[in-house]
């Protein structure tokens, strides 16, 4: 972080980014710079923004997240000519952002504060452990790093079930991603090597969000477990697990349906 | 072979049913200090056995579930009333998952009795 900056000095090198990026003597080298530039300055109106949201039943860090996209929408179209002032225009860009993430993330059916929090703690405890363990803990494991029940765990775990299943920006596609499954069949994978994928299965792979796709290549094609696969794709292992059984479930029903 | 399973559950034969077979076998899994990925690969594997079994079954029949424990393993067997005759697709995307996440994956019939079995073991204990 640099020194801080008081309101006045703030808005003035916001001002001075966004007219040195829209002036036509600039490298797009360095208008990519001030873009970098301004997200960074403007970074503590995000985490201004989030904190709005916290104790909502989402890690903050999240929030900052989502609220950090929402940012960077608004430097991209912000129109220095307006006489507004960045951050009034941005604001509500950030916090729409941080609602959709809610909305988005919802919970399917409504589950007691204490659910939420538990999942959350053995969120946080999975990654703690995983690190340390080198692998996945087990239940027990987990219950000795909270001082809880193994009991309270597995409730824990089955709640984290409960979200929703909307769609979770299936069209944010990302680029190091296989562009298709199907590609890949045939890698050498000991245990699939005799997979034949029938040709009806083809198409409704296909069809799946760039993501969906992504985690069961990875799952089933490359071996990886659930806490590899969170870790490669940057989301947690309940998420994981939430995506891969919605997607099986997807795929099963739409077999059902070609017959 | 063994006569008598460990853990033994019987439901109705729908699908709805699923979920409460997925979490019992998480607890179970739980129990045997299986890792929350050996648990996760579990109860995907019992969600498509259950749909292999389930996709003949006879409507208003019965869905069972049997388990072995051992130290670091757990063998299941889902099997439920099928007398329409199909057996599960072994080319089938259910049957290849069900294979990439479990050992030993048998299907079989006795009677009208149409049964799934595998098995996973601890990665701990391995």
């Amino acid at each position: 972080m640099g020194p801080r900056v008081d309101g006045v000095d703030h808005r003035a090198s916001s001002r001075a980014l966004f007219a040195e990026m829209y002036a036509e003597t600039t490298s797009v080298a360095r208008r990519r710079e001030c873009r970098e530039a301004l997200v960074h300055l403007h970074l503590p109106l995000v985490e201004h923004c989030a904190r709005r949201f916290r104790n909502r039943g989402e890690p903050f860090d999240d929030l900052v997240q989502v609220g950090t996209i929402g940012l960077i929408k608004s430097v991209d179209r912000f129109d220095v000519s307006r006489g507004v002032e960045f951050s009034t225009y941005a604001t509500p860009t950030i916090i729409g952002e941080i609602k959709r993430y809610f909305r988005d993330k919802g919970w399917a059916i409504r589950v007691p504060r204490r659910l939420q929090e538990l999942r959350m703690a053995i969120t946080k405890a999975t990654a703690d452990l995983s690190q340390d363990l080198g692998r996945s803990p087990t239940a027990r494991e987990i219950a000795d790093h909270l001082g809880r029940e193994v009991e309270e765990v597995l409730e824990g775990l089955e709640s984290a079930n409960a979200y929703s299943t909307v769609s979770l920006d299936a069209g944010d596609g990302d680029p190091d991603s296989p562009a298709s499954l199907l590609e890949n069949l045939g890698a050498d994978d000991e245990a699939l090597a005799h997979v034949e994928v029938r040709e009806s299965i083809k198409p409704l792979i296909e069809l799946l969000p760039q993501r969906e796709r992504r985690i069961l290549l990875l799952r089933f094609f490359k071996g990886m477990t659930q806490s590899q696969i969170a870790a490669e794709i940057g989301v947690s292992q309940m998420h994981v697990s939430r995506l891969l059984n919605r997607t099986l479930e997807q795929l099963r029903s739409e077999m059902r349906e070609v017959g | 072979m063994r006569t008598r399973s460990d853990v033994e559950l019987r439901l109705p034969a729908e699908s709805a049913y699923v979920a409460v077979l997925r979490m019992t076998t998480a607890g179970l899994a739980a129990r045997l200090d299986f890792t929350l990925d050996d648990i996760e690969d579990l109860r995907m594997a019992v969600g498509e056995a259950c749909a292999l079994v389930l996709e003949h079954a006879d409507s208003e029949g019965d869905l069972r579930a049997s388990y072995d424990l051992s130290d670091g393993s757990i063998r299941v067997s889902i099997s439920a009333g099928a007398a329409r005759g199909a057996d599960p697709d072994e080319d089938s995307f259910g049957w290849q998952v069900l294979t990439a996440l479990t050992s030993d994956v048998l299907t079989h019939r006795e009677g009208s009795e149409l049964w799934v079995s595998f098995s996973v073991r601890s990665s701990i204990s391995a």
